[in-house]
């Protein structure tokens, strides 16, 4: 209900977000566990939809702790971090001696140009 | 008997006991927390985005962590975020490196209301230099929005495809921009590692690039002979006979008191611990607190009302990527114009917006804009990768009745009581950020943004602890003076975020470790006959 598929990519089930995803949450959160398994009690057996509707009414923190655990365990997932083309926080070293850009095209050249936009101290200081 | 305690290791702790030392000063810090713990940091993992916000979290009664005390902020428009150990707020800020302007400190001869500062941008620029150096800042020199002068030691982060896509809609508009001064090491430089651009400096820098004084100023001040006792929690300051202060009661982390006796002390605490400190060294001289004839510790707190606008564009930004940080800032509309209807103004600073399950969070997406159910495939392409958002600093001015007391029922772990908050946010405050927000659209909006959206208010945005323990020249209107010295316990100093006069619209950590630096100058300079505890 939270993550359908579409647009090239798999639901969270189809992602088993809710099997070997929730694992490695947990493996990352453990703290969450118990209150992410009184949650599922919770919602276990009533109609999902009507069921996260009123989490989000009633239980704001216990829907954001569930929106957390479903999309956790479903960016985790290599497959999915592969169709939504993100390989994680990568490392792109700064290349130093490159010449800026702004320097090569003269992007601040207009700012410059129209010159001091800042109020100095007056003079009977 | 020690030259110099100083209480808080953080920005301005770092830059005084680094200095003093170097004088010769024998100077002890105590701090509350521990050193920060880096194997936390993990933005090399794919669980980074889960376990960021436990690890390094901003708020101290979320964290809970061994350093840190409860803040009740249940009367307060905003809460105040912190990092109590060695870095201080350095560990987990943006590093968005702002001098303050010229007319941040003539507030009241420009502008008509608050207070001037007992000093200027003049006085202070060479302390901005020097402590840039030292600090390891990168940038442009230039800047339209500064008086000239010397700029930072390292060149700038990369603009970025979104900065320059910003850029060239300023440049269209005809308003300021500038490549962004941050407090993070473009190439190696000092004890600093070069970034590598994940965009993960507001979580725990992983390389080392940020510049964190745990990581520039206290190995220093370490080898320099400085004791940093960590664990370490003052519960009062000391009173020797004369009226001067003689040192600190602290508490370690198995609970036992000691006493450490000091010719001069220096409070670094933040705007809130430092007047709870002195608020809590009430005693029957001082029955108001400590440094308090003024009646002005803990009142006048600003804390920064905090605006973001983010734009959504069609091309691939690599917007996860990059520096957080600023890529570029603006300062066009931070000079007060009264026909807007307030007065004082913002800065802003242009940011990345995370990866995948930041694109998931009611900020700055807000709960009326959802992405959960059908529309979640479509709305997470639009968003990871191809948005840019503006962070607004707004200036708040100080106001009285904005102010930090102790709580009359909680305690910290060590029964000492815990701070209390009083905020409300200004009309003029609100205006303000709403004109900011408005102006922000349309940069977005220029620079290509098909969908612009402004994100909620929330509380949790009070980086920024200043104005407790305002610094001036009459001690009837402020305690300390332009030096940072108590009017009334003269050999008992405040070194940090407390002193502002007025809050500016900058992030403040620049001009913190500027009057440090400052500060400790002058303490050196009066040193023999600067009257100390026996």
């Amino acid at each position: 209900m939270l993550i359908p598929a579409g647009d090239g990519l798999p639901s969270a089930s189809q992602a088993a977000a809710a099997n070997q995803g929730l694992d490695e949450v947990l493996g990352s959160l453990p703290e969450t566990e118990v209150p992410s398994a009184a949650l599922l009690d919770q919602l276990r057996g009533a109609d999902p939809a009507e069921a996260i509707a009123t989490l989000q009414t009633d239980d704001p923190a216990g829907f954001d702790l569930l929106c957390t655990v479903v999309a956790g365990a479903y960016f985790l997932n290599p497959e999915v971090r592969k169709a939504i083309g993100y390989p994680g926080q990568q490392a792109v070293p700064i290349v130093p001696e490159e010449p800026p850009d702004y320097e090569q095209d003269g992007l601040l050249a207009s700012v410059i140009a129209r010159g001091p936009i800042y109020r100095p101290t007056p003079m009977s200081s | 008997m020690v030259d110099v305690l100083i209480v808080g290791a953080g920005a301005s702790g770092a830059v005084a006991a680094a200095r003093l030392a170097q004088a010769g000063f024998s100077v002890v810090c105590l701090e509350q927390g521990d050193w920060p713990d880096y194997t936390r940091a993990r933005a090399a993992f794919p669980d980074f985005e889960l376990t960021s916000g436990r690890d390094w979290a901003w708020d101290p009664n979320v964290r809970g962590a061994a350093g840190d005390y409860p803040v009740d902020d249940s009367d307060s428009d905003i809460t105040a975020l912190m990092w109590n150990g060695v870095g201080g707020g350095t560990v987990v800020y943006a590093a968005h490196w702002q001098r303050n302007m010229p007319s941040d400190f003539r507030v009241r001869t420009l502008d008509g209301v608050a207070d001037d500062w007992p000093l200027t941008y003049e006085d202070l620029e060479p302390f901005y230099v020097r402590v840039e150096k030292d600090w390891g800042v990168s940038g442009l020199a230039g800047d339209t929005a500064f008086p000239p002068g010397d700029g930072p030691p390292m060149p700038p982060v990369p603009l970025s495809k979104l900065g320059r896509a910003v850029a060239r809609a300023h440049n269209r508009l005809g308003w300021h921009w500038w490549p962004g001064p941050n407090a993070i090491a473009t190439r190696p430089y000092g004890r600093l590692h070069a970034c590598l651009q994940r965009a993960t400096c507001l979580w725990g820098c992983a390389e080392g690039a940020k510049a964190t004084v745990d990581r520039t100023y206290w190995p220093v001040a370490v080898d320099r002979g400085v004791q940093l006792m960590t664990r370490a929690r003052v519960k009062r300051l000391l009173m020797d006979p004369t009226g001067l202060v003689a040192g600190a009661l602290y508490v370690d982390a198995n609970g036992q008191d000691h006493e450490l006796r000091a010719e001069i002390t220096i409070v670094c605490a933040n705007g809130i611990g430092t007047p709870r400190l002195l608020l809590l060294s009430a005693d029957d001289r001082h029955p108001q607190g400590l440094a308090n004839s003024s009646g002005l510790v803990g009142k006048r707190l600003m804390m920064h009302p905090f605006g973001t606008v983010v734009g959504l564009f069609d091309e691939d930004l690599d917007s996860w990527q990059g520096v957080w940080g600023q890529h570029i800032h603006s300062l066009e509309f931070y000079e007060t114009d009264a026909s807007r209807g307030f007065l004082r103004g913002a800065k802003w600073g242009l940011q990345p917006t995370g990866g995948p399950l930041s694109m998931t969070r009611s900020f700055p997406w807000g709960v009326e804009n959802p992405i959960w159910g059908s529309d979640f495939p479509r709305k997470l392409r639009q968003r990871l990768g191809r948005s840019a958002m503006w962070g607004i600093i707004a200036e708040d001015l100080p106001d009285e009745a904005n102010r930090v007391v102790l709580d009359p029922t909680r305690t910290d772990a060590f029964g000492i009581p815990a701070a209390k908050i009083l905020y409300r946010l200004s009309d003029n405050s609100q205006q303000l950020v709403a004109f900011h927000q408005a102006r922000a659209r349309e940069s977005l909006q220029a620079a290509g943004a098909y969908e612009t959206v402004v994100a909620p208010f929330i509380r949790a945005t009070g980086w920024h602890l200043l104005g407790t323990a305002m610094m001036g020249q009459d001690p009837a209107r402020s305690v300390v003076d332009p030096w940072g010295r108590s009017h009334d316990v003269e050999n008992l100093f405040i070194f940090d975020g407390s002193l502002w006069p007025t809050s500016s619209g900058m992030n403040p950590t620049a001009t913190i470790a500027a009057l440090a630096l400052r500060n400790a100058e002058h303490l050196i300079e009066q040193r023999s006959s600067q009257r100390v505890a026996a």
